[in-house]
């Protein structure tokens, strides 16, 4: 089954990163491609909130908004597209993305 | 430039949809379909390519945790907020305003909310 990873984090911290804090993650982001291997089926980081925009028709009319829908301590900040047999294997999996340790990973299976 | 379009339904609408029995969730989603056929027409229009996915029961959602190198996975969604995410694309598309145009596009941007968010590209 297909399995989305919600990569949720303070970006913050992100922000405030070094160059070599950066890398240094990135590099945990790369190892963890590669472990998983086939099991990753697609995925990306996103730009910062600041950068999001909101869409909304209401009685016709589009309603376009700066930021996220949503104002959360710990935004969205990238996903996995993973193949997993079942949600159990997507939890050991998402434990081993370098996000988990520093903010959280939700699991959404695709819908049957 | 690739965005990832983030659909989200009214948490309302999930708790309706999951009082529905088998058939009527199935009769429910099929009227929904040609809801999209003016999306897919626009999009083979202006030649644009997305991936997506529509994701299941928000309710049946994990959230992983590691900490001090121990795991710990909770049930439900990362947050409970008035709109949940019911599904997203990923487009190719020329710039913000064309990412827009496909976001009033989607049916869910109608009752519920598409937040836009650009990819990194490295």
């Amino acid at each position: 089954m297909k399995v989305l990873a919600l990569i949720y984090g303070e970006e913050g911290r992100w922000d405030s990163a070094t160059e070599e804090q950066r890398n240094e993650m990135y590099a945990r982001y790369r190892a963890f491609g590669e472990e998983a291997g086939e099991k990753v089926l697609d995925g990306a980081e996103l730009a910062a909130t600041r950068s999001a925009t909101t869409v909304r028709v209401r009685d016709g009319e589009t309603q376009v908004t700066d930021g996220p829908f949503t104002e959360t301590k710990e935004s969205l900040g990238g996903f996995y597209l993973l193949d997993c047999s079942d949600l159990d294997e997507a939890a050991k999996l998402a434990a081993q993305i370098p996000g988990a340790a520093t903010g959280a990973v939700e699991l959404r299976a695709a819908a049957q | 430039m690739k965005y990832m379009l983030l659909l989200n339904n009214e948490s309302r609408d999930w708790d309706a949809w999951r009082a529905l029995s088998p058939e009527e969730a199935q009769a429910a989603r099929e009227e929904e379909i040609p809801k999209w056929d003016g999306l897919w027409a626009w999009m083979e229009q202006q030649g644009i390519k997305a991936d997506g996915l529509e994701l299941g029961d928000p309710a049946k959602a994990r959230v992983v945790r590691v900490q001090n190198g121990e795991t710990l996975v909770s049930d439900g969604p990362f947050a409970e907020t008035k709109e949940l995410l019911g599904g997203y694309f990923v487009a190719d598309c020329k710039d913000l305003d064309q990412a827009i145009e496909f976001a009033e596009r989607v049916p869910v941007a109608s009752k519920g909310s598409v937040e836009i968010r650009p990819l990194v590209t490295h």
